[in-house]
């Protein structure tokens, strides 16, 4: 391909590039220096007409590599759109981190420019257009879990013409909505409770020919990769289990929740040992027998107290708001209420949280003068010799201590995520991977090994047979910006494994969860990305023959894309990609590339730059990530703040990708500093590949030893972590840092 | 648990009996506080009306009970004006004082007929009824109904009948404020304003009474200020009523001159050296203060209606039991002036008949005071003045 690739730079002059930069100048650059065949420059190249001039080469001059000196690659991407499977196109930013950014006409200013375009000509010259690797798909769509999500997800899926395979444990389906008396209600007048309406939707998914029941089963195996997910379970017939295998394309795992252990809460709430005090859940059982009445001796209740966040929002029990118990303590005070008439209800909260539209069931149920709400805390509940229970709170609103007694005390118990496997404490789940810690002796000594429990999924997967969990065995996604996208591609999480959630939310998250399925089936029927690059072509491609079986990559990869055999080989699932480059950066021997982005590419960027072999001001070299840093400056460029001039900026696709190679390849150059530029990591992270910023950082502390090796300062090189809303902060992070590089003076290396 | 710990059984039928009372907004407070924010007339320390409106969501009966605060409350309505969820604090203070006045009332029947609307027709069949006797037996004597010649009304209702009656009255009336106001102050006497010390009665009475003759609180009000006008014009209109009534008292039994007053009564011109101008001027002075409290009480009336008639939207909402009450004054003033007018003219059947629909309202203002409305004069003052010798009302 090489021999074939023509490249056409094409500047654009406008929007105050013309005013500020010497085009003339980096034409010179482009031609003389770059020896580029074609360059034009154009007084509005996103138009029509400009957007012609590039089609017309393509054309007629077999331009097939396009660079476009102009503005952000985040804009106009509608107008320079070329047939990626023929052309590559490179964006070279000298609108928003040039003209906008630095003051016009100066020498540092076009240097910059200059710069830009040395790079972006270098990138594309080490670029070619990715062959897509298209693929037969199975559209069909498992669904774990046959509650409210689950069905939702399976009728959804059928109705845009998918086929649905549901796998649901239980002997029936339904799941927790089938065990409430009644629901609350969820548009005005909001003062009646509605019947329950789950089993028109289990109606609707038995009489669907599109879907097919798996009744008394669980999941033996999930193999296999996104549009080919080998399915293996164990379906109990009676007596007798038998094994079926299935193919599909995604998988959505709607497994719900469990209610918190109340035995846990045994000796401060007295539950187990007073009769009288039951959990939410044990609350619908007693409605759905028709009298609210006391379980002990199935006395009429005259007085129920309902107690908030019982064991919840507690580090010793469930630190979290399950958010539901709220709205259901609501309406099972209005059950109290039915069933008599001057029977109380009394709701001790710590917060009466019941968002949105259910501000107004709260409204009507609170007008109800039967029912009393306090926010207070409980001290201690009592068993009087009758049965009845005196809970003595603390009523925070009349700051007065109080003693009520109650024929009934409900606790709301909070709701936890059924990735955790039964009575495991939600407070002490094992980081990133729901298992135990296990010691294993080695030669080394003795070492700390996760071992992840099989659970509900079964995943063969290198990293293990289930998702990883953000905190309380909740599966991660991206919470902020992709909350549909777990950490497994292909695979979507929705309802209450999620996060704690009710029927109405739960429905409308499997419907999101349902498309997400059927986007990412479609989009690797086509060899593309689903999430974030969605539609990059592009593959990581392994040069087998020099691997070390190092493993770092198989470790590395947040998306468990890669299995190893085993000698520790990496084997990839390129339909479980998602194009971050991760493994890339992890690889000492440099194995792992994509046509269009490499380590070799960054590299020969590095060293096509003009370093200035003197001066005061310290060079320095940003990879900035492609999807908060570098919009991030575009924000700085679009309010025309001032960027300190001796920054080159290079965009990687994830922080993840960078490879160590680099920082030798900078600062063996002469650059006096290395910084990179990415996503928060840790626990309120916001990299779009989970992991990358983290990995970067932690590839960074192995550096001192390179740096030593060089005769230089650790310090030179800086990560920088930077969401898109901080970019005001830029021009300050970047003085900061060249501030500090002078402390250390010039790099020695300068001038060599 | 310690004791003092409140035990709390549900008791609907206190919060749906508040809520049929008129305060049917109380479930809607949520406790933010704005009521106790807005509220000129409230204490820095624990204020109200924020945890009177939970303390009746909860139907705490006897929380409230001994609660002074309701009465500090002069229904202002700056809380009903700035609550952001409509409960209307001002309202629900207004109920609670008059379940407060029919707690206390003494005896406890009274309280239930006076304070329910919709027994107006007993509380006023009982006056129709004794004075009707007290004309039949005038009649026994062979009188005609309505007497013949000048109309004066003395010969239609004898003074000698309504003395007996009045006094009888005010005597109980006195008798049931004594009972009910030591019991008010036995539920107001408890933690957490139990008093200690009682040296400061003195003070705090005389406070309390100045505070109530400028209406001080009254002018602190910002959303309805107009209301300091009409109640001083009520209240100045009673009080020179009360006086107009002694004043007369005077005349018959100290001065011997009898209704109606004639100027050449050889008795009072003895008192007053033979001078025609004297007794003259006595006699106007008697009348335009009796005029001028009677027209008081009438205009402040119709302003109280007028004022209530502006949807001002925060105004109270005003239950039955306020409305009768206001009807009842105006009648009240109506009445007499009208009885006057009518004498006057010398029409004799409309002014006996009007004459005679005065004096049951009289009597109703008055046998019934400990457990109307107006009872407030007794229970806010001594309130007040519990409060002030509790250092809770530091106005």
């Amino acid at each position: 391909m090489a021999d074939n690739s023509k490249i056409g730079v094409y500047i654009c002059t406008d929007c105050g590039i013309g005013e500020s930069l010497s085009i003339e100048g980096l034409e010179k650059v482009a031609k003389s220096e770059l020896h580029v065949p074609v360059c034009k420059s154009h007084p509005f190249l996103c138009s029509d007409d400009g957007v012609q001039v590039i089609r017309d080469d393509i054309n007629k001059e077999g331009v097939n590599k396009i660079v476009i000196a102009a503005c952000s690659a985040r804009v106009n991407t509608d107008m320079f759109d070329f047939d990626q499977s023929l052309y590559v196109t490179e964006r070279v930013n000298i609108r928003e981190h040039v003209a906008w950014t630095q003051p016009p006409n100066t020498e540092p200013t076009q240097a910059i420019a200059n710069d830009n375009l040395r790079m972006g000509v270098m990138r594309i010259s080490k670029s070619e257009a990715p062959v897509p690797n298209t693929t037969d798909v199975e559209r069909t769509i498992l669904v774990v879990g046959g509650g409210n999500a689950g069905l939702t997800a399976a009728i959804e899926a059928a109705s845009a013409g998918y086929k649905a395979v549901i796998v649901e444990k239980a002997s029936s389906l339904g799941g927790w909505a089938k065990k409430n008396y009644k629901g609350y209600p969820v548009k005005p007048p909001f003062n009646e409770l509605l019947a329950p309406s789950i089993d028109s939707k289990v109606k609707a998914v038995e009489g669907n020919p599109a879907i097919k029941v798996y009744l008394n089963s669980k999941i033996l195996q999930i193999a296999g990769e996104p549009g080919m997910f080998d399915v293996k379970i164990d379906n109990a017939k009676g007596e007798s289990s038998s094994e079926e295998t299935f193919r599909v394309g995604a998988v959505i795992m709607a497994t719900g929740w469990k209610p918190y252990d109340a035995s846990q809460l045994s000796a401060f709430y007295g539950y187990g040992r007073y009769k009288n005090v039951v959990t939410n859940v044990e609350m619908e059982a007693i409605a759905l027998k028709g009298k609210i009445a006391r379980p002990s001796d199935g006395k009429p209740a005259k007085s129920v107290v309902f107690l908030q966040c019982a064991g919840q929002r507690d580090e010793n029990h469930i630190p979290y708001c399950s958010v539901v118990c709220c709205n259901v303590s609501l309406k099972q005070a209005k059950y109290v209420r039915e069933s008599n008439a001057d029977a109380g209800a009394y709701i001790i909260y710590k917060d009466m949280r019941t968002p949105g539209i259910y501000e107004n069931f709260y409204k009507a149920t609170q007008d109800d003068p039967g029912i009393f709400l306090a926010k207070g805390e409980v001290r201690a509940i009592e068993e009087a010799p009758d049965g009845s229970l005196l809970v003595d709170i603390d009523n925070q609103l009349l700051g007065k201590d109080m003693r009520i007694q109650a024929d009934i005390v409900v606790l709301a118990t909070g709701m936890v995520s059924n990735m955790l496997p039964d009575g495991m404490a939600v407070n002490a789940v094992t980081p990133e991977y729901v298992g135990e810690l296990i010691t294993k002796k080695t030669q080394d000594g003795d070492i700390q090994e996760l071992n992840i429990f099989p659970w509900t999924l079964n995943l063969k997967y290198r990293q293990g047979p289930e998702m990883p969990h953000l905190k309380y065995g909740f599966p991660d996604s991206h919470f902020i910006c992709f909350p549909y996208e777990t950490r497994r591609t292909g695979i979507y999480a929705a309802g209450a494994v999620r996060h704690p959630m009710d029927g109405l939310q739960s429905t409308t998250d499997a419907t999101g969860a349902a498309l997400k399925a059927i986007q990412c089936i479609e989009l690797t029927a086509q060899g593309k990305a689903v999430h974030p690059r969605a539609g990059d072509t592009s593959f990581p491609e392994f040069r087998l023959e020099s691997c070390t079986q190092c493993r770092r990559c198989t470790v590395e990869c947040p998306f468990g894309v890669l299995d190893e055999d085993e000698k520790g080989t990496p084997q990839a699932h390129p339909y479980r990609c998602r194009r971050c480059g991760t493994c890339m950066g992890a690889c000492p021997q440099r194995i792992i590339s994509f046509s269009n982005y490499s380590v070799d590419m960054i590299s020969a960027m590095l060293k096509s730059l003009d370093v200035p072999s003197e001066g005061e001001e310290p060079f320095v070299v940003a990879l900035i990530c492609e999807n908060d840093a570098y919009p991030a400056l575009d924000m700085a460029g679009i309010n025309r703040m001032n960027l300190n001039p001796n920054y080159r900026f290079i965009s990687l696709r994830c922080l993840g990708g960078t490879n160590l190679v680099w920082v030798t390849d900078a600062l063996s150059r002469g650059i006096d500093g290395l910084m990179l530029i990415g996503c928060k990591y840790g626990e309120n992270y916001q990299c779009h590949f989970i992991k990358g910023s983290q990995m970067a950082s932690e590839r960074l502390s192995k550096v001192q030893e390179t740096l030593g090796r060089l005769n230089l300062e650790a310090e030179r090189v800086e990560q920088v972590q930077l969401a898109i809303n901080e970019w005001d902060q830029l021009p300050r992070i970047l003085e900061d840092f060249s501030e500090k590089l002078k402390g250390f003076g010039p790099n020695p290396f300068k001038g060599f | 648990m310690g004791d003092g710990t409140t035990v709390v059984t549900p008791d609907v039928g206190f919060v749906r009996s508040l809520q049929e009372a008129g305060a049917d907004t109380l479930k809607r407070c949520y406790q933010c506080a704005t009521c106790s924010v807005v509220c000129e007339l409230t204490p820095k320390d624990n204020p109200f009306p924020r945890k009177e409106m939970v303390m009746a969501q909860w139907g705490m009966k006897d929380e409230l009970a001994k609660d002074p605060d309701v009465w500090l409350c002069h229904n202002c309505n700056d809380c009903t004006k700035y609550c952001p969820r409509g409960a209307r604090p001002g309202d629900v203070l207004s109920v609670l004082r008059k379940t407060a006045v029919a707690e206390n009332a003494f005896p406890r029947f009274m309280g239930t007929i006076v304070g329910n609307p919709g027994l107006i027709i007993l509380a006023l069949a009982f006056p129709v009824i004794l004075f009707g006797i007290f004309i039949a037996i005038r009649m026994g004597s062979g009188q005609p109904l309505f007497p013949e010649g000048q109309v004066v009304f003395s010969k239609f209702f004898p003074i000698h009948y309504i003395d007996p009656i009045f006094i009888t009255t005010a005597t109980l009336v006195m008798l049931s404020f004594v009972v009910s106001v030591s019991r008010f102050w036995c539920r107001l006497n408890v933690q957490p304003y139990k008093l200690l010390a009682y040296g400061q009665f003195m003070p705090s009475l005389i406070a309390t009474i100045k505070e109530i003759f400028l209406h001080t609180k009254f002018q602190k009000c910002d959303a309805n200020n107009e209301r300091t006008l009409t109640h001083r014009l009520v209240f100045f209109g009673f009080i020179g009523l009360f006086i107009t009534t002694n004043w007369g008292v005077f005349n018959i039994y100290v001065l011997g001159w009898d209704s109606p007053y004639s100027l050449t009564d050889p008795r009072i011109l003895a008192l007053f050296h033979g001078s025609k101008e004297l007794v003259f001027l006595f006699y106007l002075a008697f009348k335009v203060f009796g005029n001028v409290s009677a027209l008081a009480l009438l205009i402040g009336g119709v302003m109280i209606v007028s004022n209530r008639l502006k949807d001002k939207g925060f105004v109270s909402k005003t239950s039955s039991f306020d409305w009768l009450f206001v009807a009842i004054i105006l009648i009240l003033a109506i009445t007499g002036l009208l009885s006057e007018m009518l004498r006057l003219a010398d029409v004799a059947i409309p002014a006996y008949t009007v004459y005679f629909v005065h004096l049951v309202f009289v009597f109703y203002i008055i046998a019934y005071l400990p457990f109307s409305k107006l009872a407030h004069l007794v229970y806010r003052t001594v309130a007040i003045l519990y409060s002030k010798m509790a250092l809770r009302d530091v106005m």
